[in-house]
């Protein structure tokens, strides 16, 4: 290990015995370059953006800036970059979502023609069910996803709605197109009735408050002679398809209307959650409305004014319900309808409006269209909602987020398990960063830290405590020249505070204008011992990293 | 006007109402679950107790133990489902709630199928007979009733005051992080919380039989019932859901003989809006502040 | 160094690495803590003090490495789930007594005091314990039937020590017994700390504030970004571990 070296300035003064100090064995300064050429690290893949498209051009065309009325929204949210190799303009559609609505209302409107003849007439009848319990569902969601009132009385609103239009109806004769105006008011009425509580109460406690007015409108209605408790329902609202059309022509009509309605509720949706009550709302979700309140948020506000515009909506839609299927029946007080309509929220993902309708359309197919499984539609329904909430975190359109978190996460993990890189740059810290010198820079120095840890040894600190100044041995001039290299912040200095007496060792702050700030008390007495004391915690610093 | 048979009423309701409650009170306090599958168990300890009626025997002890012990079973199962998977995951409180609604869909529709939708009836537990207590008539029926279901919940109760596993589930009641610090394991104790609700459950399901019937979907109105009253007791609060049992059982036994029985749940359920409105967190909600809501 | 590694090793932490979703707050950290040692873990706040006691409760978000406690092997690579193994560790002998008390509000001081024996052998002996922690804490004694939401944070704090001293430990972990109290109180906290006797157990108490802990502690161990950085015992403050002084 250690070998003697002799002063080649002794050569100067030939009278005296050559100055000889132990130190190490030389150590080529390639040994860490080839140990670490040597080691073939497994490559991982990094980055992320593999899957995304990347279109060319420069994005500056006016097709990309169009914006539709009312909003000041472009038709697709388009980001432009440019690519760091190519340093070619890239641009990327950021939100697909538009496109996959083009796509889904453009399948809503061929539907008809695409489903086989047989089974034409049970899909269609289905197909507006979709229709009003997607209407239903967006406004719910608003209740739910955006105001954060777990209300689970909105079919009975839709019930309460339905039945009252009906019966004004039956009694004053009213058109088909003052049903849904009926029905809003009744709406708006009972979302008042139902939004008391809610001032006071908070998340499962009005949940249940609900469930109990849900529970107590069926017992109502069933036992109601006015509201039909003989036959089953009230009937005898005015339709609002002409009487003389064939039953094809009745079912694809009601079809379309019960989709322009879906339609019409999509906007409401996008007006309540996309505008200001969305953004007030979003500002204070649960458990974090003081903190909404202090930045001068009127969330109540907000909350019961959604709640109110989502009644009178779902009431409207209730009055369109009445006329759609003549009338109102107990069902929609049941427990069981108010599951399935859970389950259509749950499914597709609570607070988004695509959940709401893929949800509804998932469960109305399994519950109208499979009639033949009989109780087993049920139990794949409650299935299907069981999985989606037990693995995962937001529905079927949390997929994507949930997955992205999980590799992540995983990603982040994997990244710790393996070997500590020593200040090397990470891979995955590597592609983010902008200046790719630095990765260089960085992996350099750490080779040579790691070749310059190897010469510390107790011979070369002896030698440099013997002698702190002067010609020294080649690993210790190794050591030393790093040393000096390094930059000026927190690089440490030896403080005079009294010549040849007092000294003290100082970092420098490496701002001009900065005092050095004073690392310890310890006071020194000659400058040798002042140098080699540095010396220690440079070298000890050295050790740590 | 008998006001006897009022009062009668009155006690058995509360006291089989109070054990529901209790039951789901529990559940909620200390796994942090509101159990909508506690109607599914209420009515699958129903069809254990019947088929032990059938198998083995109409006697009281054995129909009793059949009925507590498939209510054990349901908890646990349920727990196994609802509980143990997501119980440490984001939103948790709200999936629990609804993978609870998803087995009792599940598991009611089960029930239809392998029982069919007719109602079974179990044997009287308690005899025919009737007693006169202080100018009360009371059926042995309802006597019974109250007394197992007054014994049994006080028992439950000084358990849970007194033996170190209760200490765990008021523990984990409080504050479920600090629990697992002390050493208690939340999957372990979540399983004897729902087997003791589940039993709660089947308990409340043999002495409500005689009313309600075993059919596979006798277990909603029951446990909507336990719900409002765990909810006006203030959910997580045992002597709430007490003075909510007693509220609603009065309440239920005076509506229907003075107005009629189609009026109960409607003035049940004023009474308990109105109850809110007041104390927003129930009855006890104010006294113990258990757990953030 | 020759002297401590004869005396058995309560705690035996190897290679570990601990964090939170995408941060990773410990960085391959290696620990050794002999019986019947009292040492300081100091360094600033979010350098990974109050992580590394949770990681070896199994705690923190995901970790990676191994921790022997007593000899047994209770860290383990896990991503998620934290608090799912604790009440094992915790029965292996841990007692961790966490920032921010984590008591049971409802609870009175002497339940308290119950649930920290949780062990079925310490549960035989909790009143014996429970007079042991009065002596350590005499301001409790007078509180005991009181719930421990109502008392001052100084007094919650005993609970909470308290509770973890109930325990059948051979390692207690204590973070940061100082934090949010006067100084006094802190200080007397401490105090009360230093005078547990440990016999075969170990202590590691976390701190930010060094003064409270020099000179009272066998060792000092400071922790620096995730990591372990410099170590002083109390016989040769300034020796440090690299030179081989």
């Amino acid at each position: 290990m250690s070998r003697t070296w002799i002063d080649p300035l002794s050569g100067f003064e030939p009278e005296k015995a050559p100055r000889e100090v132990a130190t190490n064995d030389y150590l080529s300064p390639q040994t860490t370059w080839n140990e670490t050429t040597r080691f073939k690290p497994k490559m991982y893949k990094v980055g992320r953006l593999n899957f995304f498209y990347k279109w060319p051009g420069h994005g500056g065309h006016l097709w990309s800036r169009t914006r539709y009325w009312p909003t000041r929204r472009r038709v697709l949210n388009i980001g432009g970059t440019y690519n760091q190799k190519t340093m070619r303009r890239e641009k990327t559609i950021l939100d697909k979502r538009p496109i996959w609505w083009t796509i889904a209302f453009a399948a809503f409107l061929l539907m008809p023609f695409a489903v086989p003849g047989d089974l034409w007439n049970t899909v269609m009848t289905a197909a507006a069910v979709f229709g009003i319990y997607a209407a239903v569902n967006l406004c719910w969601m608003l209740i739910i996803g955006t105001a954060g009132i777990y209300s689970l009385a909105s079919y009975a609103v839709v019930g309460a709605a339905a039945y009252g239009a009906t019966y004004i109806a039956i009694l004053t004769g009213i058109p088909w197109w003052m049903l849904p105006l009926a029905g809003a008011a009744i709406g708006l009425v009972f979302g008042v009735i139902i939004a008391l509580p809610a001032m006071r109460l908070d998340g499962f406690y009005y949940a249940l408050l609900t469930l109990g007015v849900v529970e107590l409108g069926r017992v109502y209605v069933i036992q109601s002679r006015v509201f039909g408790s003989a036959t089953g329902g009230l009937y005898g609202a005015p339709s609002y398809l002409p009487d003389d059309l064939s039953q094809q022509d009745q079912l694809l009509y009601g079809y379309y209307a019960s989709l322009l309605v879906m339609v019409a509720a999509l906007f409401l949706y996008r007006f309540v959650n996309g505008k200001r009550l969305g953004r007030v709302l979003r500002m204070a979700p649960e458990k974090k409305e003081a903190f909404a309140e202090a930045c001068g948020v009127d969330y109540r506000r907000a909350r019961v004014s959604v709640f109110l515009l989502s009644s009178t909506a779902i009431g409207a839609i209730g009055g369109f319900y009445a006329s759609h299927f003549g009338g109102a029946s107990p069902n929609l007080f049941s427990f069981d309808t108010l599951l399935l309509a859970l389950a259509m929220l749950v499914i597709g993902g609570i607070g988004r409006s695509e959940g709401a309708v893929a949800g509804t359309a998932i469960v109305v197919f399994i519950d109208r269209v499979l009639i033949d499984w009989g109780p087993l539609r049920f139990v794949l329904i409650g299935l299907i909602m069981l999985l989606v909430v037990l693995f995962l975190r937001d529905g079927l359109f949390g997929i994507k987020p949930q997955f992205r978190a999980w590799r992540d996460k995983k990603k982040s993990e994997r990244r710790a398990t393996r070997a500590e890189k020593g200040g090397e740059m990470l891979p995955e810290e590597a592609t983010e960063t902008e200046n790719k010198d630095e990765i260089y820079y960085r992996r350099f120095d750490k080779m040579q830290r790691d070749f310059i840890k190897r010469l510390v040894t107790n011979e070369i600190i002896e030698e440099h405590r013997s002698r702190p100044l002067g010609q020294h041995s080649e690993a210790l001039d190794r050591l030393l020249i790093y040393f000096r290299r390094q930059g000026q912040v927190d690089k440490y200095a030896i403080l005079v505070t009294e010549e040849f007496k007092a000294y003290r060792i100082v970092a420098l702050s490496g701002h001009r204008g900065t005092a050095p700030r004073v690392v310890e008390d310890k006071v020194y007495l000659n400058p040798n011992e002042a140098y080699h004391a540095l010396f220690l915690r440079r070298v000890q610093d050295l050790l740590e990293t | 006007m008998n006001w006897s048979f009022v009062i009668a009423n009155a006690i058995t309701l509360a006291c089989i109402y109070g054990t529901l409650a209790i039951g789901i009170s529990l559940t909620w306090s200390s796994l942090g679950l509101i159990n909508m599958a506690y109607g599914f168990i209420f009515a699958l300890s129903g069809y254990g107790a019947w088929l032990a009626s059938q198998h083995i025997g109409p006697y009281t002890p054995v129909v009793m133990m059949a009925g507590i012990l498939t209510g054990v079973l349901g908890g646990v199962f349920v727990n196994a489902l609802a509980f143990i998977p997501i119980h440490d995951k984001p939103n948790y409180q709200l999936r629990g709630l609804i993978a609870t609604l998803a087995i009792s869909l599940v598991g009611n529709q089960v029930l239809l199928w392998s029982f069919g939708p007719r109602a079974k009836s179990l044997p009287q537990l308690f005899g025919a007979g009737s007693v006169n207590i202080l100018g009360v008539v009371m059926t042995a029926d309802k006597i019974g009733a109250s007394i197992s279901a007054v014994v049994l919940l006080t028992l439950v109760l000084m358990w849970m005051r007194s033996s170190r596993r209760g200490l765990e589930i008021r523990a984990m009641m409080m504050n479920p992080h600090a629990a697992s610090i002390v050493g208690i394991g939340v999957r372990q104790t979540s399983f004897s919380v729902m087997a003791l609700t589940g039993g709660l459950a089947g308990l409340a399901s043999v002495l409500l039989a005689q009313t309600y019937y075993v059919a596979p979907f006798s277990g909603i109105t029951p446990m909507v019932k336990g719900l409002s009253i765990a909810l006006m007791g203030g959910l997580g609060s045992v002597p709430g859901a007490v003075i909510g049992a007693v509220i609603l059982g009065t309440n239920e036994a005076f509506t229907s003989t003075l107005l009629g029985g189609q009026y109960v749940l409607i003035t049940q359920f004023l009474l308990i809006i109105l109850i809110l409105l007041i104390r927003p967190r129930g009855i006890a909600g104010i006294l113990d502040k258990a757990r953030e809501a | 160094m020759t002297v401590q590694s004869e005396r058995r090793e309560v705690l035996h932490v190897d290679g570990l690495s601990a964090g939170w979703g995408p941060m990773r707050v410990i960085h391959d950290l290696d620990l050794n803590v002999y019986a019947g040692e009292r040492v300081g873990l100091v360094g600033l706040n979010g350098h990974g003090k109050s992580t590394l006691f949770l990681a070896i409760a199994g705690l923190s978000g995901w970790q990676r490495g191994s921790i022997l406690l007593d000899g047994h092997e209770v860290g383990r690579t896990r991503s998620q789930g934290p608090g799912r193994y604790t009440h094992l560790v915790v029965r292996h002998g841990l007692a961790l007594m966490p920032q921010g008390d984590e008591i049971f509000n409802g609870l009175t001081v002497e339940e308290h005091l119950d649930s920290g024996a949780f062990t079925p052998r310490a549960w035989k002996e909790r009143g014996e314990r429970k007079k042991r922690i009065l002596k350590i804490f005499p301001p409790l004694e007078a509180l005991m039937k009181t719930p421990v939401g109502r008392l001052s944070g100084g007094e919650r704090r005993m609970v909470s020590l308290g509770r973890g001293l109930m325990a059948d430990a051979s390692l207690f972990l204590v973070d940061e017994p100082s934090l949010g109290l006067a100084p006094k109180i802190g200080k007397s906290v401490i105090a009360a700390l230093m005078a547990v006797e440990l016999g075969g157990s170990a202590m590691v108490i976390a701190e930010q504030n060094v003064g409270l802990l020099e000179g009272r502690v066998d060792r000092m161990i400071g922790m620096h970004a995730g990591k372990l950085k410099g170590e002083a015992s109390v016989a040769s403050p300034l020796s440090s571990k690299g030179l081989g002084a």
